[in-house]
Order: C-alpha cells, then sequence, then structure tokens
C-alpha cells in the first residue's frame, strides 16, 4: 500500500452561512444532531485507512482545535498515524495568512517534505459525503497519473457554481483523461463538478506550486492551477456515484438536515459509520434522552443529553437540548444545549448553541414574510437564525427571515415583538 | 486527599439477577440505556478524585475487563492514577478462588502495600448510587476511625437484607448483625468500608476472617474503633430481577432523584465490532414515544411507552414496547408487543410476536428468581413471529424458533435450546 498523506483545507468561512461561520470555519459548523462537517472527511480518511493527516486551519480555529483533538476520535494516533494541525506561520519561508488552497498548501512544503509520502490527496473538510478514498488511488495508479481529481454529476442548472472537468470516457472505468477545467464558467462545460479531492504525483505538487519567476503565485487549485495543468500533466477525473452534500447556503444548511428525516435519507448516517470527537461539547457525559409522559415526538433526530416534555415535528436536537412541557418546534435545527420554555412555539429556525427561548415566545411560522433587510439574497425563504448563548425573553414574538445575532440578553430585545425580515444585533 | 487506595469489589455471581448474569458478572450488567451498574462506583471514585484502583474480577470477568479499558473513560490514566484489574491467581502458598471480600484483599496483599496510603477505601460494583467519598473519608480521620462503614437507614422490612448496625451518640458502632432474621435497628450498611491501612493489613495477616460483613466488622466491634458514616441520596441494589426493573422505572421520573448525568456518571463508549459512533436516535413518522428513555442509534417507527431502550434497539412499524428494559440491538418486529419484559441484548422478536410479563404465577423452576410478573429473555433468543409469551417466563440465550415447544408458552415456563 503506498505511504498517503492527506491534507484538509478548513480553513474557510462561507459567508452565505452568516452566523453559523461567524465563530468557526465551514469545516466545524455542527452537522447532523452529533456531528462537525470535517467529521464525514476525518471519517472517511479512517475508513479507508489513511492515518496521517495534516489540516490546514485559519479561520477562528479555536473550535476545530477542540474538536480535533489528539485525533484519536479518527483512530489517527499510533507509531505510523498522526493528525497534526497546520496554522498560518511567521517567520519561516512562508509568513503569510493563507491567501488560497493552493497558497496554504504550499506554505506547508516542509511537512509534506518531512513526512515523505507516494501521494499527497488534498481533501475539503466542508463537504458531507461517504467515499472510500482507496478506490480513487487505486485509479490514479493504474492510470498513472500526475493529478486525479474527483468530480461529481451536479444538475445543469447548479453546474456554474462550481468547478467544472470535461472527462474523457472510457467504458468500465470510474474515470478519464481530463480534458479541460473551467473554474465557475458562465457556460457549463459539463455537469461534472469538482470535489475538491486532488491526489497528487508529491513532484508535480511542487512543481505547480513553485512560485513562477515573474507575475503572480498561484493561490487556488481550481482557479489557477488546475485549468493550465491539463494540458502540461497525465491529469485525470474520477467519477464519484454518491450523494455529495456541499450546503453553501443557509436555505441548504436547513434543507440538508429536513432531507435526513424522510424515510430514505440519503445520507445514511448509521451506514455510513461517522466518527466524531465525542468529549467535544461533552458528549460522552450526557446521559440518554429522557422524554416525558406528554411528549409528541415524529421525524426527530435526537442526541444524548437532551429531554423533551413538548412537541417536536421534522427537526434535529443536538446534544443537550431541553423542549419543556407545552412547547411546539417545528422544521428547526436547535444546537447544544438550546432550551425552549413552556408553551413557546419554534418554526422553520436555527438556533445556535445555548440558545435560551423563554416561555411562551414565537419565532418564526409566519406566511409569505418579508426577506430580511439587509440580507434579501441569505434569508427569504422563512427562516430565522438566532445566534449563540442568546436569551429571548419570554413571551417575546419574532417573525420570519430575522436575524439575530449571539449573546444578547434579555435587555437587548427592545420590545416584546420583532417583525419579519428584521436583524438584531 | 490522595494517599487514599480503592479495593472495587467485582467478582460476584449476582446470580438473583439469572440469565443476565449468564455471561458476564453482575457489575457489568447494562443498566440505564448507556450504562453498566460498575459505571456509578467508578465515576464516583473519579469525581471523588481517587487516583489509585484496584478491581477484584473473579466470576465471568472478560466483559467487565473490555468495558474498564484503560480506565480512561474514568480518568483513571496517568503518571499519578491508575486502576488495575485484580484476578485470582495461582503460584502463591495461599492462592485460591477468593473466598470472600476479605480473602480477596489477603491475596493481594502485594498491591495494598505497593502505594504509600493512609487509608483503603473497600467498595462494591455492585449498587446505583452517588456519593462523594471524600467527607467520609475526613469523617474517618476525625474520628480516629480504625474502620468507618458507610450507613443508611432502610425501611424495617428490608433491614433483614443488610449488614445492621447499631450506633452510640458519637457514631461508634456497638453492635452488628448481618442479614438479621430480627432486626434491631434499620441502619444498614451500603458496603462502602473505610479501613485505616495499618489496621487492614494487621486483620488481613492476622486473622482468618473472609468477608467483611460477616467476619471483619463484628469481630472489630468493642474491640477497635469501628463507626458509621451516616450516608442519605438515592441508593438501590439492583441485584435481583424486581429491584432492577423498579429501578429503571425510576429513571422515568425525574423526581425519583435517579439522575446518572447530574452524578457526573461516565461509561466507555467504545463498541466492539461498531467502526462509527452510534448516530443519533431516529424517531420517525408514526411514531409514539413517551415517558421513556432512549440511548443513541435507536431507531423507532412504532409505540414506546415506560420503557429504556438502550443503544441500537430498533422498534418497528405497529410494534408497541411498553414498561419494558431492552438492551443493546434489540430489534422488535412489525407489530410485535412487549409489556413488563426484560430482553438482554441483541434479542430479536418476529413480527406480531407478544411477550406479556404479567402474571401472578411464579416461575416454575426459579420461583425466586422470577415471580414479580417479569418475562425475561436472554441474550441473541429469536421469538418467531406470532408466538405468545406470557408472564414470569424465562427464555435462554440464544434460542431459535425450532427450540420453542408450542405457539403458546405458558405463565412461568423456562425455555432452553433443544439439545441434538
Amino acid at each position: 500500500m503506498p505511504n498517503i498523506l492527506a491534507l484538509i483545507l478548513a480553513a474557510g468561512r462561507v459567508d452565505e452561512l452568516s452566523l453559523l461561520t461567524l465563530d468557526r470555519p465551514k469545516s466545524a459548523v455542527p452537522f447532523g444532531g452529533l456531528y462537525r462537517v470535517i467529521d464525514f472527511a476525518l471519517s472517511n480518511l479512517m475508513q479507508s485507512r489513511i492515518g496521517r493527516v495534516g489540516i490546514l486551519s485559519q479561520y477562528q480555529s479555536t473550535s476545530l482545535i477542540t474538536h480535533i483533538g489528539t485525533g484519536e476520535s479518527w483512530d489517527m494516533i499510533g507509531r505510523h498515524r498522526k493528525v497534526t494541525l497546520l496554522p498560518p506561520s511567521s517567520g519561516g519561508q512562508g509568513c503569510e495568512w493563507y491567501r488560497g488552497t493552493a497558497d496554504a498548501v504550499a506554505q506547508n512544503m516542509e511537512f509534506i517534505v518531512e513526512n515523505e509520502p507516494d501521494l499527497v490527496l488534498i481533501l475539503s473538510g466542508d463537504h458531507i459525503y461517504h467515499m472510500d478514498y482507496q478506490e480513487l488511488i487505486h485509479f490514479h495508479l493504474t492510470q498513472k497519473a500526475d493529478l486525479t481529481v474527483g468530480f461529481v454529476k451536479v444538475p445543469s442548472a447548479e453546474a456554474p457554481r462550481f468547478g467544472l472537468g470535461l472527462i474523457e470516457k472510457k467504458s468500465g472505468s470510474p474515470g478519464g483523461r481530463l480534458r479541460e477545467y473551467q473554474e465557475k464558467p458562465a457556460q457549463p462545460i459539463s455537469s461534472w463538478a469538482s470535489l475538491t479531492i486532488y491526489l497528487f504525483r508529491p513532484q508535480v505538487l511542487f512543481e505547480v506550486l513553485r512560485s513562477p519567476e515573474a507575475g503572480n503565485p498561484p493561490l487556488e487549485f481550481g482557479r489557477d492551477i488546475l485549468a493550465d495543468m491539463v494540458h502540461r500533466y497525465r491529469v485525470f477525473g474520477y467519477r464519484f456515484k454518491g450523494y455529495w452534500g456541499y450546503t453553501r447556503t443557509l436555505e441548504e444548511y436547513w434543507q440538508t438536515h429536513m432531507d435526513l428525516l424522510v424515510p430514505r435519507p440519503k445520507i445514511r448516517l448509521p451506514e455510513w459509520e461517522i466518527r466524531t470527537n465525542l468529549e467535544h461539547e461533552r458528549i460522552a457525559e450526557r446521559q440518554p434522552v429522557r422524554v416525558g409522559p406528554r411528549a409528541r415526538l415524529t421525524q426527530v433526530l435526537l442526541t444524548p443529553g437532551c429531554e423533551v416534555e413538548g412537541r417536536v415535528r421534522r427537526s434535529v436536537l443536538f446534544p443537550g437540548v431541553v423542549i419543556e412541557e407545552g412547547a411546539i418546534v417545528e422544521d428547526s435545527i436547535l444546537f447544544y444545549d438550546t432550551r425552549v420554555g413552556a408553551g413557546a412555539r419554534l418554526k422553520k429556525v436555527i438556533t445556535d448553541k445555548r440558545v435560551t427561548i423563554g416561555e411562551g415566545s414565537r419565532v418564526g411560522g409566519e406566511d409569505l414574510p418579508a426577506s430580511n433587510r439587509s440580507h434579501p439574497g441569505l434569508l427569504s425563504s422563512g427562516l430565522t437564525l438566532i445566534g449563540h448563548n442568546t436569551q429571548v425573553p419570554a413571551q417575546t414574538v419574532i417573525g420570519a427571515n430575522c436575524l439575530i445575532y449571539p449573546h444578547l440578553d434579555r435587555q437587548a430585545f427592545p420590545s416584546n415583538s420583532l417583525p419579519s425580515g428584521e436583524i438584531l444585533q | 486527599m490522595s494517599a487514599t487506595l480503592v479495593m472495587l469489589l467485582a467478582g460476584g455471581v449476582g446470580s438473583r439477577l439469572s440469565l443476565l448474569v449468564s455471561a458476564r458478572a453482575k457489575p457489568a450488567v447494562p443498566f440505564g440505556g448507556n450504562y453498566r451498574i460498575i459505571d456509578f462506583t467508578l465515576s464516583n471514585i473519579m469525581n471523588s478524585g481517587l487516583e489509585r484502583v484496584g478491581v477484584l474480577t473473579q466470576y465471568k470477568p472478560l466483559s467487565l475487563m473490555n468495558h474498564i479499558g484503560s480506565g480512561r473513560a474514568w480518568d483513571l490514566t496517568g503518571r499519578t492514577r491508575g486502576i488495575t484489574i485484580l484476578p485470582p491467581q495461582t503460584g502463591k502458598k495461599d492462592s485460591d478462588w477468593y473466598k470472600g471480600t476479605a480473602d480477596a484483599l489477603r491475596q493481594n496483599l502485594d498491591f495494598l502495600t505497593r502505594y504509600d496510603t493512609e487509608e483503603i477505601l473497600v467498595v462494591s460494583g455492585d449498587h446505583i448510587y452517588y456519593m462523594d467519598y471524600i467527607p467520609m473519608i475526613a469523617y474517618h480521620r476525625r474520628k480516629k476511625a480504625d474502620v468507618t462503614v458507610a450507613m443508611r437507614e432502610v425501611p424495617w422490612d428490608q433491614a433483614i437484607h443488610f449488614g445492621i448496625g447499631q450506633k452510640d451518640e458519637n457514631g461508634r458502632i456497638i453492635h452488628w448483625e448481618e442479614k438479621p432474621k430480627e432486626p434491631k435497628s434499620n441502619l444498614a450498611s451500603i458496603g462502602v468500608y473505610l479501613f485505616r491501612t495499618e489496621y487492614l493489613l494487621k486483620v488481613l495477616t492476622e486473622t482468618q476472617a473472609v468477608d467483611f460483613g460477616q467476619h471483619v466488622v463484628p469481630q472489630a466491634i468493642g474491640w477497635d474503633r469501628v463507626f458509621a458514616y451516616p450516608f442519605s441520596g438515592y441508593w438501590r441494589d439492583v441485584g435481583t430481577l424486581a429491584f432492577y426493573f423498579e429501578a429503571h422505572q425510576e429513571l422515568l421520573d425525574p423526581a425519583s432523584g435517579l439522575n446518572p448525568e447530574s452524578w457526573g456518571i461516565q461509561t466507555n463508549l467504545e463498541v466492539e465490532g461498531l467502526k462509527g459512533d452510534r448516530p443519533p436516535i431516529f424517531i420517525r413518522q408514526g411514531a409514539r414515544v413517551s415517558r421513556s428513555f432512549l440511548s443513541s442509534g435507536v431507531v423507532i417507527e412504532g409505540r414506546v411507552e415506560g420503557s429504556i431502550l438502550s443503544p441500537g434497539v430498533r422498534v418497528k412499524k405497529g410494534a408497541q414496547v411498553l414498561n419494558s428494559i431492552i438492551l443493546h440491538d434489540g430489534e422488535i418486529g412489525a407489530g410485535a408487543v412487549l409489556n413488563r419484559v426484560i430482553l438482554d441484548k441483541k434479542v430479536v422478536i418476529g413480527e406480531k410476536a407478544r411477550v406479556d410479563g404479567r402474571s401472578a404465577v411464579p416461575n416454575r423452576e426459579f420461583p425466586a428468581h422470577l415471580s414479580e410478573g417479569i418475562t425475561l429473555v436472554g441474550k441473541k433468543a429469536f421469538i418467531p413471529p406470532g408466538l405468545v409469551v406470557k408472564g414470569n417466563c424465562l427464555l435462554f440465550p440464544d434460542l431459535k424458533g425450532e427450540d420453542y415447544p408450542g405457539a403458546v408458552i405458558e405463565e412461568g415456563m423456562t425455555v432452553r435450546p433443544r439439545e441434538d
């Protein structure tokens, strides 16, 4: 088995996720009740038996660093297994913030050289999918490729949002020569979108990252490197046939969660055998879920430490969420230790961790609400987002498409009602 | 306060738990969805900040040893902290099976003297309780005691099951009886003993005492300084199926005082044979769940009420699980109905089978174990579709469809695998 070094790009924040990425990179955003987004890439690596991993982090990385811990949760600890966090550093060759994916990798050249890998697997920590990287590696080796890029088919209407590849067809093969690559073209050249999975021969990686004698250094793999490489190296495209969740907007994030609650979800959490760090947010210390005598639950994901006395429908509850008696929660995603007071009603709401909703309050649920005042592109479908540690006072009415910032206490609420589309800061 | 060594007695058979202890020691019996009985004592040790633990094992220790692992789940790893499994060993003069609690310690004198300790705390892994041992250690030192026994008041009619003591106004124990027929007091030992190290070593080397409750404590009274440390709070012996069942019902009532998380109870969540973590609980459309305790990985499509579901249990469409305890990865087939049933791990209930534990007829073979109207099904047993099982029945582990004598298992019956 070749010696593989994996690098996970986990530095990015995604503006369209708004308050969810205010204090954490996208890779550390909570997902599916129990997980962080990066758990999917880490679990894929573990199950592909790749145990040496570097994580390129930058933006608000405390939450990510806590989550990764020693790497033990993904079995990345041992004689030949190790996870290394690679934040930008000063004093060395590269003494700057990461300016892009390729720049981040270029600044960690020494780390790659030290590990003496046969192949370097570069992944994004931002995506929800289940993949055996060994199949990609096998394909790469049989093709004697310099670079293999993973692609997935997306609906043609969505295609202009992604880097697209034109892959040669070869029957019976999971991929073929990559004939052309274009980053977010207005006119799509295909409907195969890059998964941001790059498998490089190290020598080739070093060559393409080397700063040119004249002109600007390449900063992004997609934008600055791939299109040109196609003509100069043996570059292959690998077609991935599974589900790929990219959730780049709040609306997509919410919808992906609702899709977990259908009879046959595409994201098959039990079968994918995802691992997370159970020490993070004290998940391991929490007890089983206590369901009260008057509770009613349907289409709900529940996690350790939740307590439900009220009614919950089509929702995902993260560890430690408490729904008091008479409360009604629908179409919502509630992060760690959110507390919904007695008789409160929530519809289509995302609460970040440790939010409390006072007794008898109402959030969301208005028909045909006004879009958000400052971010109409972000919040127009009726979703309301409440930042972490905010305390909504009792008997307060909050509309739909509202954005409520973190750490607001009861005094921060001007009156007992906030119309749809408002922002509270 | 770290100069206290803990000796955890985990060797007991606990035979009154019947099939639940057919392949595991009593401390390893699952409890409360996620936990095992021993987690309560191990967590109390951790939360008291005690750092050195010896675990005395004897009966079927494999599942217990796997569970304890390195001791990490209870923070018992590190430079000054550690947990050591002490099985019976041969090759020494007096080597033999452990004959009792004191004898078990006597056979591990080298371990007892390995560390420089002031006291040795002897606890059992058999009880569901929360206790901070530090105030007891402080009390022991203040009283300059040789032995301190933690004691609580129990209802008079239960006193016959315990070591019962009478104390004077200073807390000194002046009279002791082990499981008395006519108790003179209702002050009962909870099985937590604290010894001055020097004193314990002397007792173990100079006497032949085999058991702490039967020999060591009674012999010391009147001669040595034996004190009662008053304990109050939730404490349950779950050593019978009826007690085990009742304590589980108390999990469903927050006012009962049984709240593992608020007590800081930890368990080892690593599961053999599972690559991933247990996923979230999934309550599907059409499910009805109330007054229940649910662990990770549970999937419910049917109705669950008054029940405790361990990790990975699946309740299919139209199935009803009422007032029952279902251990790990049980599968309740569509339309099946369970009431007052305890299922050990990995039991599969066929579609439309009915198991109703309620009955006034005790189990015919094991009336002492099973008479309270509960049916117990052993690990990995299969109950065929449509089978009717009545109350106080005992279904052995690994049963297959062909092992059943008919379509109805009458009250008080026991079913074993057929011998070829």
